[in-house]
């Protein structure tokens, strides 16, 4: 088990991090981490400063991270990633389990087709946020662009902010779920802004009706 | 040996092997999650007839359940795990899923888990939610949301199943009926105080202890003659001439410890009561040491060699 740390340095391009999970890198050195290859022309070294302590967690932290940053947390199977900035398109998309932390905006299509696991956004949300999302908790403080949970299958997406009316989600009215205590409690033992999360009382609207329409978006009231 | 002037005979209560479990319950407030647990808990006093034996062990606080309610844990027991299994889905399909505002959760961790809800979410008639939510420790648990008239029952997918024990026991002999009740309660009281165990039977007291075998061929047990005040003199009766009443308190329990502990908390608020208030004898039902594979001797147990 290992704390790595990864802290982007400026960059021209967009930089793809699918392999930058802690299912991947949990038994590789610090050089190791540095020399893997994210393109035919750039090694992890290019782009990020690199650095591991051992530790009980089994969590990668990205800083300084940009819009630039692209897949971040793709299909991980397990830990803890917390990205300390924005991410770019594709953040937690195919996430397979373990909790993903964004303290900053996210890009398009943010747990695109994302099956197990937490996804929390404290930031803004691009268009097509959880679009084909089969199960999980998707998160967000922020806005929600447009497209949200589009095809959407099943899951939770528990949203702070209203997000706009679509057709093919259908307003389930008001309720207090015992449930979210329980999530909410799971929050507590993270470092993020959703700890501070208490109502019960949400908004629940289901769909996307233009699939299975088995998953909810759940608005959070004050 | 004599406690208070209440003598405590030689002997010993036999006790069983079993398959228990806990669940805890929550609700809105304690009054409807007593309403859960006390239907759960009903009809569940003795194997023979019951299935399982089953009771409350203690309120929970906020602050001990996992959805921050108010609730309950109760204990159930069986002799084998399929009809823990059956009795466990029923009495949660009829009792918990049907009380208003009331959710279930394991209260016990195994190797064996059992269905809690797992089964009983069929009802939501594919309209059920899944959610599966790491735990303090970040272990990850499925609850079972399904749609109800109230809002929504919310329960936890599986609880274990852990070895246990059932069949603990002790007889009060006393002056009168009044006389040994009173000394019940105080024992009930006070083996309540205990975690780990129950007393299944109404109010945690037995009065119709029961012997092995009826002069009946269909009946497997019938009364303890034996101890029945008003048969002195007709049967080989266990009784002198100053007891009029004696009654039983049955402790089921996680382990051979806790039942020992509860007993001997038991014994000792009972005897509080002293020869003074009638209390006249402390003894406990067994079948010849033959038939169970433990064995609670009063002496020991209440002279703290056994814990």
């Amino acid at each position: 088990m290992s704390h790595i740390t990864l802290s982007a340095k400026a960059v021209t391009r967009h930089v793809d991090c699918r392999s930058l999970v802690p299912n991947l890198l949990s038994d590789k050195s610090m050089a190791e981490i540095a020399a893997m290859r994210l393109a035919a022309d750039l090694t992890v070294a290019d782009v990020f400063e690199v650095s591991v302590e051992a530790d009980e967690a089994h969590t990668i932290t990205f800083l300084n991270t940009t819009s630039a940053h692209q897949y971040i947390g793709f299909a991980m199977t397990a830990g803890q990633i917390i990205v300390a900035g924005d991410a770019g398109d594709y953040l937690g998309a195919q996430l397979q389990n373990g909790v993903l932390i964004c303290k900053g905006n996210a890009g398009a299509r943010a747990g695109d087709r994302m099956r197990r696991g937490m996804l929390l956004i404290e930031g803004n949300v691009g268009e097509y946020c959880a679009s084909d999302m089969m199960a999980g908790t998707l998160g967000v403080l922020g806005n929600t662009g447009a497209y949200l949970g589009y095809g959407m299958k099943r899951g939770t997406l528990l949203l702070a902010q209203a997000p706009a009316a679509q057709a093919t989600w259908i307003d389930c009215g008001l309720h207090k779920l015992p449930f979210l205590n329980i999530l909410y409690k799971s929050f507590k033992r993270l470092d993020s802004r959703f700890t501070q999360i208490n109502s019960q009382r949400v908004q629940r609207l289901v769909g996307d009706m233009g699939g299975l329409g088995k998953a909810e978006m759940l608005v959070i009231q004050p | 040996m004599v406690i208070n002037g209440v003598d405590i005979d030689d002997t010993f209560a036999e006790a069983f092997n079993m398959r228990g479990t806990r669940i805890l319950i929550t609700a809105q407030n304690l009054r409807w999650a007593y309403n859960a647990a006390n239907a759960m808990t009903g009809f569940a006093t003795s194997v023979i007839g019951c299935g399982v034996e089953a009771g409350i062990e203690r309120e929970l606080t906020e602050d001990e359940t996992p959805d921050g309610r108010p609730g309950l844990s109760v204990l159930m027991f069986a002799m084998g795990s399929k009809v823990l299994m059956q009795q466990l889905e029923t009495r949660m399909g009829q009792c918990i899923l049907t009380c208003p505002t009331a959710a279930a959760f394991a209260g016990i961790e195994s190797e064996d888990m059992i269905s809690l809800g797992k089964h009983l979410r069929f009802f939501g008639d594919g309209h059920q939610v899944s959610k599966q939510i790491p735990d303090a420790n970040g272990k990850r648990k499925r609850y079972w949301r399904i749609p109800v008239m109230d809002g929504e029952f919310l329960t936890e997918e599986t609880t274990g199943m852990v070895r246990a024990i059932g069949g603990g026991n002790f007889l009060v002999l006393g002056a009168s009926q009044a006389q040994v009740l009173t000394a019940c309660e105080a024992a009930i009281d006070a083996m309540r105080q205990h975690p780990n165990v129950i007393m299944p039977f109404p109010g945690g007291v037995v009065r119709s202890g029961s012997k092995v075998g009826s002069k009946y061929p269909k009946m497997f047990a019938s009364t303890n003659d034996a101890f029945c005040p008003t048969l002195k003199g007709v049967v080989k009766s266990e009784l002198d001439p100053r007891v009029e009443s004696v009654m039983e308190i049955v402790v089921n329990g996680l382990s051979f410890e806790d039942i020992a502990v509860s007993m001997k908390a038991g014994i000792e608020a009972a005897c509080g009561l002293g020869k003074d208030n009638g209390i006249l004898r402390i003894s406990a039902g067994n079948y010849g040491g033959k038939l169970g594979q433990h064995h609670f001797k009063l002496r020991p147990i209440l002279s703290g060699e056994v814990k």
